[in-house]
């Protein structure tokens, strides 16, 4: 069952860090214990997030409306890109009517 | 191509870790301590400005993480200034520490320095079992209130629980604080057996039976807790039927920087007799990284013999553990016997069997001064099957 939901409000704890490592020419995601080197999928995922987060839903209308591909794809997609890192803790969830699910925010 | 064919040699990435061992002092004693028996003293170690210089030299080579480890790192008064540095470096920075030392004001510090992550240990769960193992009174609370004060400073923690026969049991209670305390993440790791450990093998090894039960409980937790808690977990390699890719591969993701400058693909590495380890005073990480003897040694797979050399695992786990091979075979391209393919795997885990179910010997303590190392070549290599 995944962890996520299309209502879910997520963002990046701001200790997960997503930056340009210039040594090997590619994104690198930043984290307790763990280095991982996410897909230019995922990177494109992520860096829309931004520092206040967004709603899974909302971040796939504006991805399908830029490369023009079927919404709910796009929203499926989102949410398995972004599901590993969920169930590592390492995404901050806001659902509606919970106070927090998923990693506790800093 | 033959299966017989030598094996290019890959090129070489760069590393992505460094574990930085600032020091080898620490206020506990514990008998499974994975440092050197014989530890660098105080008088031997790097000042801060070649701390400084190995993290910049590190950043530049593509190392992206770096743990600050010890012995217990915060008996460095520099602790602060490697902080700020590794981070303005662009450096992952990790603090691993027993809370000895380090109170809510000094977390605070660090934490305000940029420290990204701090690991702590929990050598049990009650203050008695703390005792027993570290031999410092009072540790648990430091380590509790240690922890809420990350979770007061948003700074996200590892408990870091070390097991063995006399805690595995307690498994699920060291779950539950875990949760209670607010961790970010557990690492469950059973005893390796390096450095004191090996020493105090037969005083630490888990029964079958109790490891058994940790892995049934580590699956259930696995699943119940996936995104509240991340798990991280390690079994004792005596009971294992493939060996762990042992630091991901010799020099091939991560180099230790001993107290003293010496600079090895593994913290370990001390047992593998002919091996000279490059000093970070004397020559640039890089040229140690890429032009070593020390970390060209068993680099890649062209060192392997069979029956590693022409195994389809052979560029996942790197043949196991090298100096686990010189330790228990006297010879480190050997096949880690911790594997099932090994003709000592047998008696590796027999010997394991006979000393988890014996009469457990007192603990060796890791101090300075304390002979262990007789102790330690008592212990007889593995025989055949």
């Amino acid at each position: 069952m995944s962890l996520l939901a299309a209502d879910d409000h997520v963002r990046l704890p701001s200790w997960v860090i997503l930056r340009f490592d210039r040594v090997r020419g590619r994104h690198v995601l930043l984290a307790p214990e763990r280095v991982l080197f996410p897909c230019p999928t995922t990177v494109t995922v992520l860096e829309r997030l931004g520092a206040e987060g967004r709603r899974l839903a909302d971040l796939a209308d504006e991805l399908a409306a830029e490369f023009d591909a079927p919404r709910e794809e796009i929203l499926a997609d989102v949410i398995g890109v972004l599901e590993e890192l969920a169930r590592g803790c390492l995404l901050e969830i806001r659902r509606s009517g919970h106070d927090r699910v998923g990693t506790r925010a800093a | 191509m033959t299966a017989s064919a030598p094996v290019p040699p890959e090129p070489v990435e760069p590393p992505i870790g460094l574990l930085a061992e600032l020091t080898h002092r620490c206020p506990l004693q514990c008998p499974y301590c994975s440092n050197p028996v014989e530890l660098v003293r105080r008088g031997n170690e790097l000042d801060t400005a070649t701390w400084i210089s190995v993290l910049d030299q590190a950043a530049e080579l593509g190392v992206l993480q770096v743990h600050l480890s010890g012995g217990e790192p915060a008996l460095r008064e520099d602790l602060e200034e490697i902080v700020a540095r590794a981070v303005a470096a662009g450096l992952y920075t990790n603090l691993v520490t027993s809370a000895v030392g380090v109170d809510a004001d000094r977390l605070a510090r660090l934490r305000d320095r940029g420290l990204h992550h701090v690991q702590i240990s929990f050598q049990d769960v009650t203050e008695e079992g703390v005792t027993r193992i570290g031999r410092a009174p009072g540790a648990l609370a430091r380590k509790i209130a240690l922890a809420e004060a990350a979770v007061r400073l948003g700074l996200p923690w590892t408990l870091n629980a070390v097991l063995h026969r006399h805690n595995l049991d307690r498994v699920e209670r060291f779950l539950e604080l875990a949760l209670e305390l607010g961790a970010h993440r557990i690492e469950l790791a059973n005893v390796q057996y390096y450095g004191w450990g090996f020493v105090n093998r037969a005083a630490l090894m888990p029964t079958p039976a109790q490891l058994e039960r940790f892995r049934t409980v580590l699956e259930r937790a696995a699943r119940e807790l996936a995104g509240r808690l991340a798990i991280d977990y390690v079994i004792p390699d005596y009971y294992a039927r493939y060996p762990k890719p042992c630091m991901n591969g010799w020099g091939r993701a991560v180099m230790v920087v001993a107290p003293d400058g010496r600079v090895l693909p593994c913290h370990a590495a001390h047992v593998i007799e002919g091996l000279e380890f490059p000093q970070v005073r004397a020559m640039p990480l890089r040229e140690i990284w890429y032009r070593s003897a020390a970390f060209a040694a068993f680099r890649g797979t062209g060192w392997m013999r069979e029956p590693c050399r022409s195994c389809p695992r052979r560029e996942e786990d790197f043949g196991g553990c090298r100096c686990q091979a010189a330790m228990l075979l006297g010879d480190p391209t050997a096949t880690d016997p911790a594997c099932s393919l090994s003709p000592h795997h047998a008696a590796m885990r027999r010997l394991a069997e006979v000393e988890s179910t014996g009469e457990p010997p007192a603990f060796v303590y890791r101090r300075f001064g304390t002979r262990a190392t007789m102790r330690r070549r008592e212990l007889a290599p593995l025989p055949a099957d």
